[in-house]
């Protein structure tokens, strides 16, 4: 059942990346309007499908690789629909939406059963360290994608580059100010999820700190976007802020597939 | 003589900008140089035209030839600049020719940056100020309101006045693509040329908040800030208040830059490296180039932002090329409507109209009530009307065969109208 309404989402991502590539090429506003109604139609579908799989499983679960990865495109998508209705962001929706049809399809891909969540797991922190960790990551990966917008942007004002495209594309102010403020909310939901995960791990493996490879991860995760947002008060904004927005992500991305796939610890599905 | 339009001056397509400036006429100075112009006996109406990008005598005449040479005189004026050194910068156009140069001028067609909207304005207030002097009479009338709705048409019917264009709105498109807004920004005008002059007054109808202007001669400084509710700055103060400004737009005369990288790199970060924007305008250069390699700073000089206007030129050519369909239809309308407003052709009309009719109503009454005339008494009828007709048009055709090439012109284009003669060009 859940499967079915991901395959219907996964669809709907990929025309709504379809009509923003087409957008971004022939500028037209009407193929914006039909990019932006699909990407709506597939953010329901698939918010419906992991409610419904939470409600039948009685609590949150996105214990597996694929369930994060997924819940993490549907946090993404939402994240951008909320600011896509104020600014007119539509190339970095034709960012956004390809990389969630990215993630729906490995979480299709890879899906495994869910394994059942070990009774010691169940408590309050799970949730309080899994949700916030999560959505951290989804508004890093929006603040990833406008960096790359405001790179481009950036590159061909140097270069004094003209064209429709260009046009089109937001200005460096909007862009930097909501990698700003996006990188400032994430920063502190991430903070959360690595207070209640050291919290979690007290309660259940009995040490807050035992470096596991998701804890040496995160935390050098943790550093560069600390350092980011310090950079920023000295005057590191603009292409600096984003180049180091794109590295902070890089390193969460790489750490995310290594921790989950070549290095599993006690973090992934088997909980060790 | 037939009756003609020419236009002789000198535009940014032969002529550099030291001959255009020497020859333009001073606001102040028009309506004499109008005056002038009319003294001159070959030139039977006149406007000028004077703007940055050109100066330009629109005439009518019916002799060309000495209304080229008069023409010629009359612009090299006071200025000692002899017939061949000025010769070889003049554009003269004459006939068809000339129609179709006001007509492209008038629909910014022959602009520096094509499609720039100033010039529509700019040839109205040089043709209602001939207009209120009388040097522009019924042929010229025509042709300039014509100029007007045929530019109003190439607007409407055609992309090519579409896209920002002109230097100052490709500075404004610039600005919104480094800036989310300009309602909280401010601009600092160094030096107060025309150009940015007009670019100031593009981002101020963008809402940019504030105005900073500096200038060598204060006393325009604060004439131009007062324009614009900005602040006047002595020119030697200006680095200290470039701090507060988000765009800077240069034209000053100086030989040498006066914004130097590392006086830049100072400036950033007193402003936190918030971005800057800065438009160089003059030539030689104001700001170093050597200032865009810094982060967050965008320079842009009156070449890059001429490849700005480049570019949109590139993406309307097509649309460029109807509206020069356009300009040939309304060239071909008028060119109509002008070569027949001569007396004669307009009195032969005239005539054959008035034969036609008397012969169409004879002929029915002498096949019907007065059948039974005789070929005598059908003589007589037959000469009868003719004299009538001859007598009623004795007076228009006195007054159409004025002396008075002006207002020949004026009689022959109301007899026209009054007579119904043909003019293809009425809708």
């Amino acid at each position: 059942m859940t499967t079915v309404s991901l395959a219907v989402a996964l669809a709907l991502y990929l025309l709504s990346t379809a009509s923003f590539i087409v957008h971004v090429i022939t500028g037209q506003a009407s193929t914006r309007r039909v990019a932006i109604a699909f990407l709506a139609c597939a953010f329901a579908v698939h918010a419906a499908s992991l409610g419904v799989r939470a409600f039948l499983l009685g609590y949150e679960s996105i214990a597996t690789f694929q369930q994060e990865l997924s819940f993490i495109a549907c946090v993404m998508v939402g994240l951008y629909l909320l600011i896509a209705a104020r600014a007119n962001l539509t190339v970095v929706g034709a960012l956004v939406t390809p990389l969630a049809f990215l993630f729906t399809l490995s979480a299709l891909a890879f899906n495994a059963p869910t394994p059942a969540l070990p009774k010691r797991l169940q408590n309050v922190w799970l949730p309080a360290h899994v949700a916030p960790a999560f959505l951290g990551y989804a508004i890093f990966a929006v603040a990833f994608c406008l960096s790359l917008v405001y790179l481009l942007q950036e590159r061909q004002l140097k270069a004094k580059r003209k064209g429709d495209l260009f046009r089109r594309l937001p200005s460096l102010e909007t862009l930097d100010d909501l990698n700003h403020r996006l990188v400032t909310w994430g920063f502190a939901l991430f903070s959360i999820g690595l207070i209640t995960g050291s919290v979690l791990a007290k309660e259940t493996w009995g040490a807050m700190w035992s470096w596991e490879p998701v804890e040496v991860w995160s935390a050098v995760t943790w550093l560069l976007y600390a350092l980011l947002l310090h950079a920023r008060t000295v005057g590191w904004r603009g292409r600096k802020a984003a180049a180091l927005t794109i590295v902070g992500f890089i390193v969460l991305v790489v750490s995310f597939v290594s921790v989950n796939l070549v290095f599993p610890g006690k973090h992934t599905g088997t909980f060790g | 003589m037939e009756r003609e339009i020419l236009i002789v001056g000198v535009n940014h397509r032969k002529a550099p900008l030291e001959v255009r400036e020497r020859l333009s006429f001073d606001d102040g100075l028009l309506d004499q140089a109008l005056r002038d112009l009319m003294a001159l006996s070959p030139v039977e109406e006149g406007v000028i035209v004077s703007t940055c990008n050109r100066v330009e005598v629109v005439a009518a005449t019916s002799d060309g030839d000495s209304a080229v040479e008069a023409l010629v005189a009359f612009l090299a004026r006071g200025e000692h600049l002899a017939s061949e050194q000025l010769g070889k910068h003049l554009s003269v156009y004459r006939g068809r020719e000339a129609v179709r140069h006001l007509f492209r001028v008038a629909a910014s067609l022959d602009s520096m940056v094509v499609g720039e909207p100033q010039i529509l304005g700019q040839l109205k207030e040089f043709y209602s100020r001939a207009a209120s002097v009388g040097s522009a009479g019924t042929v010229l009338h025509r042709c300039f309101h014509k100029s007007f709705s045929v530019a109003k048409r190439i607007r409407t019917e055609t992309g090519v006045a579409s896209k920002a264009v002109s230097v100052s709105s490709a500075a404004v498109e610039l600005a919104y693509r480094i800036f989310d807004r300009l309602e909280d920004k401010t601009v600092m005008l160094l030096g107060a040329g025309e150009m940015s002059e007009l670019a100031a007054r593009h981002l101020l109808a963008h809402g940019i908040r504030g105005i900073i202007v500096a200038n060598r001669t204060f006393e325009r400084a604060i004439e131009l800030a007062r324009d614009f509710h900005g602040m006047p700055v002595p020119f030697e103060d200006f680095p200290r208040y470039l701090q507060l400004a988000d765009v800077v737009i240069g034209s000053t005369a100086a030989a040498g830059y006066v914004l130097s990288r590392a006086r830049v790199q100072e400036v950033l970060r007193a402003r936190n490296y918030r971005p800057l924007f800065l438009i160089d305008m003059s030539v030689p250069r104001n700001f170093d180039p050597a200032i865009n390699e810094l982060d967050n700073i965008y320079l842009y000089d009156i070449d890059d932002l001429g490849g700005v206007a480049q570019d949109n030129r590139d993406q309307r050519g097509r649309e460029a090329e109807k509206a020069e369909t356009i300009i040939e239809e309304e060239v071909d309308s008028f060119w109509r409507w002008l070569s027949a407003l001569d007396a004669v052709p307009t009195i032969v009309a005239l005539r054959q109209k008035m034969e036609a009719i008397r012969k169409g109503e004879l002929e029915k009454t002498l096949a019907t009530s007065l059948r039974e005339f005789t070929p005598r008494e059908r003589e007589a009828i037959e000469a009868m009307t003719a004299a009538i007709v001859n007598k009623i048009l004795h007076a228009p055709l006195t007054h159409l065969k004025q002396h008075d090439r002006q207002r020949e012109a004026f009689y022959v284009a109301a007899a026209r109208q009054l007579f119904d003669i043909e003019e293809p060009e009425e809708r």
